[in-house]
């Protein structure tokens, strides 16, 4: 060839100068050999493009979302390191919200019918709350009544994550092959129900999750790698 | 791009863009989906750090480039190696039976694949993509003629694969 490769390509992909792109033009009409060439690797690009075209063209699947939970934290978490930590109507909504059984050991009233089970003077998560810890994905949220907000490792390296469903929301951190329960708040008055998720986290989840919590959440790929390992 | 709209909006927009590089780095749609969405999360969580004025698209490919190598490319140099010989059948298959654009992105996903990383993600960012060969230099952060003979490398090697028509 007598045009070097680079210099050959860099003309084919309209990268040249004009005085240099009408050197190597004159080049290409001269030569059968690199016109041929020149057309083989055009047809070559333009079915490489045509074909991830498509992917460009087509829809952008319903699963492609962020955690806007994970993202709303980490803002959070750095507006606070910043010093803008407590405005009053964050106060405020604190002390609406009524916590109804928290930390480590220390039962105080369960609901009674909830998906939670006492063991051993220990809170842990059962049936509908387990499953939904075990198996959800917050980047894929199934149709039950549990949505999965944070999934993060806390100081000791146990995974944990935190759950809303229409009556309260909480912490449940992994203990052996069980989720056991770091804490769990109603929703402040006349705000459970289906919407209630609108409002962001409870914030004294935040403030549980803040002080449990090492390091930043875990992203969609973390998440999904974690569950494979069995939250281990 | 429109530079009135919100981060969020044009990252938006941005979607089907990283979609596409996702797909000429990964080793199959499942893959390129989880790339993608990781792209996002890692742009919407580094938010502060893009610069308003800079082009937010190479700001948030070379996100997904930096990911890809942290987490994808152990994975797919073992399957490279491990590539079955249906798979190599698939690439040589007549391409003139594949009239459908969708179809041939199975193939061209698959001669991507064997493309070693460095030239693949040149290929795709010049030649799928249609940055600039500048362009790409500042987002690898390679000098000009290190790009060059990776994207002369990694073509005559995708027409060795995908053959002419």
């Amino acid at each position: 060839m007598t045009v070097p490769d680079e210099k050959f390509f860099a003309w084919l992909d309209g990268e040249l100068s004009p005085d240099e792109a009408a050197l190597v033009e004159a080049e290409v009409a001269r030569s059968p050999e690199l016109a041929r060439t020149a057309e083989q690797h055009r047809a070559m690009q333009s079915r490489l493009k045509m074909a991830f075209d498509t992917v460009a063209e087509a829809p952008v699947p319903g699963r492609i979302r962020p955690n806007a939970n994970v993202v709303d934290f980490v803002a959070a978490k750095r507006a606070r390191a910043a010093g803008r930590w407590g405005s009053p109507a964050q106060w405020a909504a604190m002390a609406a919200t009524l916590a109804i059984g928290i930390f480590a050991g220390t039962l105080i009233v369960p609901r009674a019918s909830g998906p939670v089970e006492v063991q051993g003077g220990r809170l842990y998560a059962a049936a509908s709350l387990n499953r939904a810890l075990d198996s959800e994905l917050a980047s894929a949220p199934g149709t039950g009544p549990v949505r999965i907000g944070l999934t993060f490792r806390d100081q000791s390296g146990a995974v944990c994550r935190t759950f809303t469903d229409p009556q309260s929301s909480g912490l449940a951190c992994r203990n052996g092959s069980r989720w056991q329960l770091r804490g769990l708040f109603a929703a402040p008055e006349g705000q459970s129900g289906p919407y209630r998720m609108a409002g962001g986290m409870d914030p004294n989840l935040a403030a549980l999750v803040d002080s449990s919590i090492a390091g930043d959440p875990l992203d969609a790929a973390q998440e999904k790698a974690a569950k494979a390992k069995g939250w281990r | 791009m429109d530079p009135s709209q919100s981060f969020e909006d044009q990252l938006g927009a941005l979607l089907p863009r990283l979609r596409r590089f996702a797909h000429t780095l990964s080793r199959d749609s499942a893959d390129a989906d989880d790339l993608t969405q990781a792209t996002v999360e890692r742009a919407l969580r580094s938010k502060a750090q893009w610069q308003p004025g800079t082009r937010l698209d190479s700001w948030a490919y070379r996100i997904m480039r930096n990911l890809w190598i942290d987490t994808a490319r152990s994975r797919s140099r073992k399957a490279r190696i491990e590539a079955t010989p249906e798979e190599a059948e698939l690439i040589g298959e007549d391409p003139r039976t594949a009239m459908d654009a969708a179809l041939d992105l199975k193939r061209m996903m698959a001669a991507m694949e064997r493309l070693p990383d460095e030239q693949r993600e040149v290929v795709a960012l010049i030649l799928v993509e249609g940055f600039g060969y500048r362009e790409v230099c500042e987002m690898l952060d390679l000098p000009m003629g290190t790009v060059s003979s990776r994207l002369v490398r990694g073509r005559n090697r995708l027409l060795a694969m995908v053959g002419e028509q």
